[in-house]
């Protein structure tokens, strides 16, 4: 079988606010990086790239137009697709398994601050005739979300707060986070309620950076590198769009896409199996929802094994060392990326300080935010 | 050279707008929903027999199993029960509201309205409370989401 791995990373942001650079200049940046690190010449060695955004979040519309130039992949075959980035890694697998290309490059930013009508491009994703026509801050959406999950499974409003806690205290410890912050659950309990249950804290930031990744068929990977991270296994799927036929209280759309990845990398017993797990946490509750989602604890169970210390970095089962969306930032359709990012800091031991001890398998899983119910889950390895 | 820099407007920058304005067709189903509500101030559904699934709003195919159901119309009544609230404190610009918006999923057959409930304090709105429609007089309805007020609590 052809295999994929992950050769080089590049990284800018995250940060608040990065009023200097354009977005070009913020890929620019993580594409040397990621160039170096994988020890490629984007004009020579890389077959192909792919940018994934949403021209809504770009400001620009046919955004792909302005994908080649600070890739290095002026005149190359180049696409974009609308999506996370982690659906982007997804693509360059696909491509590096049919045999027609050994060198993809993949591509995500963010460059938030420029949005200036961030709630009323939501508010637009929502069913024009149902739902948009009615008004409103559409992050209601995710109290209801919230209100559904807390009420079936028995989590409670503190252990969601204690994602707060845990994600922005991991972030301490990662430089490339935006909202490092130590907080207890409650400061997160005592901030007020926006779209109850959820509360101020427990909604992500918009934050900005880039993301460059490069993957490369295995022969090209161990001639280039002594740290290839494989991808083991891939899967994505997306609910009904409609918000009356979807499931209120759990992340079906993760479930489907982690059934399909687990599956093609072998792993039967997810709990077991995975040493890390980088998971979206765009809101608190949502990070709960999607570990169970990912099979990594029984449902209802996420809460109580998150009190006893099993998802910080020391426990059982390390969820975002990162810091997640709430500690990194929203980093709109980079976000797939920036928790793929860690989990292979994490498999090569570049973690630093918040590096989980012998991780050797780590999932990351993305979901592109309210008010969708899209989600990808991507398996990757030390091992090949 | 920006070093000094204290206000991200001072670095050079475009400001940049497009008036973007579409027109949504509601399609088959959705003309009959909204002319029930307009006419008659109630709800219908699709239903599947197959699936066994009544679709509030109505969809002319079933998405479970792919059959076309456009003619399989039933009347769902006019209530529905709270499936899960929340409550609004800001407006889609940040701001904070002088009056909480109550969010609702309301469960209508197996599908259901995203909705405003009020006549009730937002305290003792409850997952399971069985709420119904506010419309607007008659002369006033469009054929639209917005021709129903609010739910409120059954009387």
């Amino acid at each position: 079988m052809l295999e994929v791995a992950i050769i080089g990373v590049g990284w800018a942001g995250s940060k608040s606010c990065t009023p200097d650079l354009s977005f070009q200049e913020m890929v620019y940046e993580a594409a040397v990086k990621a160039y170096a690190d994988a020890n490629v010449n984007p004009q020579v060695d890389v077959d192909a790239f792919i940018s994934a955004d949403e021209d809504y979040w770009a400001g620009y519309s046919i955004f792909e137009e302005y994908v080649p130039d600070q890739l290095g992949a002026v005149l190359k075959p180049t696409w974009h697709i609308t999506g996370d980035g982690l659906h982007a890694l997804i693509n360059a697998y696909m491509m590096i398994r049919s045999n027609l290309f050994e060198v993809v490059v993949v591509e995500s930013h963010s460059k938030a601050s420029d949005i200036l009508s961030y709630a009323g491009i939501i508010q637009h994703a929502t069913d024009p005739v149902y739902v948009k026509p009615l008004g409103g801050h559409p992050f209601y959406i995710a109290g209801l979300e919230m209100r559904r999950y807390l009420y079936e499974t028995g989590v409670s409003e503190e252990q969601c707060a204690q994602v707060v806690v845990k994600n922005k205290r991991n972030a301490i410890f990662n430089p490339n986070a935006a909202y490092p912050a130590e907080l207890t659950v409650e400061d997160v309990l005592n901030s007020p309620y926006v779209f109850s249950p959820l509360k101020a804290l427990e909604v992500s930031s918009t934050a900005e950076g880039a993301i460059v990744m490069v993957l490369a068929s295995g022969d090209v990977a161990r001639r280039l590198t002594d740290v290839p991270i494989w991808v083991r296994g891939v899967g994505w799927a997306i609910d009904t769009p409609n918000l009356d036929g979807r499931d209120w209280g759990r992340a079906v759309y993760v479930e489907v896409a982690a059934d399909m990845a687990y599956k093609m990398a072998g792993i039967t017993n997810p709990r077991r199996q995975i040493h890390v797990a980088e998971v979206d946490d765009k809101f608190s509750y949502k990070e709960l929802q999607h570990v169970e989602a990912l099979r990594l604890c029984t449902r209802g169970e996420a809460g109580e094994l998150l009190e006893a210390g099993s998802f910080y970095v020391n426990g059982e089962l390390p969820v975002n060392p990162s810091g997640g969306c709430l500690g990194v930032g929203n980093l709109l359709e980079a976000c797939g990326l920036s928790r793929a990012l860690e989990v292979v800091l994490q498999l090569r031991g570049q973690a630093q300080g918040r590096q989980v001890e012998d991780a050797k398998v780590g999932v990351a899983q993305t979901w592109r935010g309210i008010p969708t119910t899209s989600g990808a889950v991507v398996v990757l390895s030390t091992e090949g | 050279m920006f070093e000094k820099l204290t206000r991200v407007t001072d670095v050079k920058h475009e400001i940049g707008d497009m008036a973007v304005v579409y027109r949504y067709t509601a399609g088959i189903a959705g003309e009959r929903f909204f002319l029930e509500i307009k006419e008659n101030a109630r709800f219908i559904g699709t239903q599947c027999v197959k699936c066994n699934v009544t679709y509030v709003p109505p969809r002319i195919y079933c998405e479970r199993c792919f059959e076309n159901i456009e003619n399989a119309w039933v009347d769902v009544g006019k209530r529905g029960v709270v499936h899960t609230y929340s409550v609004a404190y800001i407006d889609e610009n940040g701001k904070r509201l002088d009056k909480p918006i109550v969010w609702a999923f309301i469960r209508i057959a197996n599908g259901g309205l995203i909705h405003m409930i009020d006549e009730v304090d937002p305290k003792d709105v409850k997952i399971g409370m069985v709420v119904e429609p506010a419309f607007k007089d008659k002369v006033e309805r469009i054929g639209s989401i917005t021709d129903i007020k609010y739910f409120k609590p059954a009387s």
